[in-house]
């Protein structure tokens, strides 16, 4: 959404002129807020910093050179990254083939519960226990449920043998676990999801819902014309969440695909046990691979990122 | 277009377990094509009652029926009412075009160019075609407002509501938009119900008003009627500014009684008070004569206490001086603005009787309103 606004008050007149008057502003105050912001976004970069130059060096310049120093040239090399890449990119692709439907399901149905919990004149009595439900979704670990997730997967629901047709096709039958995951994700993230779009849609005016409604348009309508177009902000909020929660989750992957010899093994199972073995750590090959499989959750961020920030702030 | 009738329209809040009766059994009968200004102070029902009328709010009990047929359980979006908020309700994310074809859209089977082309008219017609695509955002509160009134007109309901939709707008524009707004509503001849609580749109703006004052409706005449002939006191004193004088008097032998003063009554006026003594005197603050010498019964001498000058005319505070010092018996008058008073003067305030109000002081009822000369019944309806 643009809302850039015509100005009128004769700002941004010239860059340099405001630059000027900037500096001349200064006091000391001032400077001493941006020595501290300074040195605290120092302190923050520090660790990226240093697992990236770790990535690029040789076993040698590890052993030589301090964590966050560059590897200089004789040290560097990208190798590991190459190892990492080849290791890891089929894991990325199966990771994607779970996380995209899941986030996408998950926010979708969030919105309509949100949606059917807020602007219908419903009955309290009947949104307010259902609501209450929901959100204590939200409470639950993920640990409580590993057991009774299992049991249901393995012995109510064999998804294995339901979907038979498909593995006759030539699929691999390790891909019941990625239906599996998306499941899973979508009923774990639903109450955020809910939490998260209602809280958006209690701000919404009502004035201009009930006048959709006086316009004619039916509850359906009304989501569609006008709760949905200006969810925006609040969907990048859900996306990038959900996204990166479910891309970075270890606990579920570990239970419904196990091994990460599988075909359908995702990023971060293979992650987990790349560049170690009996002969130790390879620091640098595991920094790369960190990296590698972070890039689609940065990207995420990347391409929401102003609806982000207008989500949260809403 | 129709006409609206309300019949005995209720509306009961619970609120834990008290009953809140926001709006009581109100009654009215509202013609097609007439603009019916509905007035009271905040919290009154005004807006609870529009809502109703709109099928946003549950009837209690009571009826609404348009065009004769009873619309209680008719949804929203089935009653073919047009709304118009006091905060407009844009739809931002639409533009200006977008917002005024979404009612057709949703709410007709038109085709496509057609409702462009309603909508190029209206845009015309309210001197928006300029801004159709732009979005709401980029648009200032008068042109928002103009917005809001296109996508309510080019719908070409039954009925017209608006809440208080001019009250965001500045004063200047406030005043430019009443008369824009009437003119605009005599050309379409919708029926329109309007929901104010500044008496100035109420007076000017309505064929007829509604007076509604906690839930219950207190009257429903023309804004002269209102003005002259008040059912109760209650609306004698909320409709003018500055507002109607009061004290409370006790008829005794054709003589009303009150702290500061005496006021003697022909037996034609005591005639209309039925025997009730308990009395409560009103005089408009425009009905007071400012003179130097008291000559009868009705004059009486007061101090000036203060004078607020307005340029066309001057609000005078007045003390009668039979009571000095007594602050609840203060009289305000108007006077044109070139009478010269100072605080402090001596003078003479005339109570002309044609003028009075009487009201029962138990009931608040009015026993005896001012004597209105015939033509002013004709000049209303000029």
């Amino acid at each position: 959404m643009s809302d850039r606004k015509i100005r009128t008050d004769g700002s941004g007149a010239t860059v340099t002129g405001r630059l000027r008057r900037n500096v001349e502003g200064l006091t000391l105050e001032d400077v001493g807020l941006y020595v501290a912001l300074l040195l605290m976004a120092g302190f923050y970069l520090v660790p990226i910093e240093s697992g990236l130059v770790t990535s690029i060096k040789t076993g040698t310049a590890i052993l030589e050179t301090a964590p966050f120093a560059p590897p200089g040239s004789a040290g560097f090399t990208l190798e590991k990254w190459q190892t990492a890449i080849d290791a890891l990119v089929r894991g990325m692709g199966n990771s994607l083939l779970y996380a995209v439907p899941a986030t996408v399901i998950s926010a979708a149905v969030g919105s309509l519960t949100a949606y059917g919990l807020t602007i219908p004149d419903w009955k309290v009595s009947y949104k307010a226990p259902l609501l209450a439900i929901i959100i204590s979704g939200i409470f639950i670990p993920y640990q409580a449920v590993l057991v009774p997730l299992t049991q249901f997967w393995s012995q109510w629901v064999q998804l294995v043998q339901h979907l038979s047709f498909v593995w006759a096709l030539g699929v691999p039958d390790d891909y019941a676990g990625i239906i599996e995951l998306v499941i899973t994700h979508v009923a774990y993230g639903i109450p955020i999801c809910t939490l998260l779009f209602r809280t958006y849609y209690k701000n919404l005016s009502e004035e201009m819902i009930e006048s959709a409604r006086l316009d004619g348009a039916s509850l359906r309508r009304v989501y569609q014309r006008i709760v949905l177009p200006l969810s925006g902000p609040m969907f990048a909020v859900v996306l990038i969440y959900q996204f990166t929660q479910i891309w970075n989750d270890l606990l579920f992957t570990l239970v419904l695909v196990s091994t990460e010899s599988s075909p359908a093994a995702p990023v971060v199972l293979i992650l987990a046990g790349l560049g170690t073995s009996m002969e130790g750590q390879d620091f640098a090959l595991r920094m790369a691979g960190a990296f590698f499989a972070a890039l689609p959750t940065l990207a995420v961020y990347i391409f929401f990122g102003d609806e982000f920030a207008e989500g949260v702030a809403a | 277009m129709a006409t609206l009738e309300l019949d005995s329209v209720t509306k009961v809040f619970q609120d834990g377990n008290d009953e809140i009766r926001a709006v009581d059994g109100v009654s009215a009968s509202i013609d097609d094509g007439e603009f019916i200004v509905v007035v009271g102070p905040s919290g009154c029902g005004k807006s609870t009652m529009l809502r109703m009328i709109a099928g946003l709010e549950t009837i209690t009990s009571g009826t609404i029926s348009l065009a004769d047929r009873v619309i209680n359980d008719v949804k929203s979006q089935d009653r073919d009412i047009a709304m118009v908020f006091q905060s407009y309700a844009l739809y931002p994310h639409m533009s200006v075009r977008e917002n005024m074809s979404f009612g057709l859209e949703e709410s007709t089977d038109l085709p496509d160019d057609q409702i462009q082309e309603m909508v190029s008219e209206t845009g015309e017609l309210l001197g928006i075609s300029n801004l159709l695509d732009r979005k709401p955002t980029e648009l200032s509160g008068g042109q928002q407002q103009r917005v809001a009134l296109g996508r309510a007109i080019v719908r070409d309901p039954e009925v017209f509501l608006m809440d208080e939709p001019l009250s965001n707008l500045d004063a200047k524009l406030r005043a430019q938009m009443r008369t824009e707004l009437q003119r605009l509503q005599d050309d379409l001849g919708v029926t329109t119900v309007y929901v104010t609580h500044d008496q100035t749109e109420a007076m000017t703006m309505g064929d007829r008003i509604v007076i509604l004052n906690d839930g219950k409706l207190q009257q429903i005449s023309t804004p002269l009627e209102c003005y002259h002939e008040p059912a109760n006191q209650f609306v004698a004193d909320f409709l003018g500014e500055p507002s109607m004088n009061f004290f409370d008097v006790t008829l005794e032998n054709g003589v009303l009684r009150g702290e500061a003063f005496e006021y003697p009554i022909d037996a034609e006026t005591e005639a209309d008070l039925g025997g009730t003594t308990d009395l409560v005197f009103g005089i408009r603050p425009e009905d007071i004569e400012l003179t130097e010498r008291a000559n009868d019964a009705h004059d009486f001498e007061t101090v000036v206490d203060v004078v607020e000058p307005m340029g066309d005319e001057n609000t005078v505070y007045l003390q009668f001086a039979a009571a000095a010092g007594e602050d609840d018996d203060t009289l305000v008058a108007t006077t044109d603005g070139f009478t010269r008073v100072t605080e402090d003067d001596t003078v003479v305030a005339r109570i002309p009787e044609e003028a009075i109000h009487l009201f029962d002081r138990a009931t608040g009822e009015a026993l005896h309103n001012r004597s209105l000369e015939d033509d002013i019944e004709a000049v209303e309806l000029d």
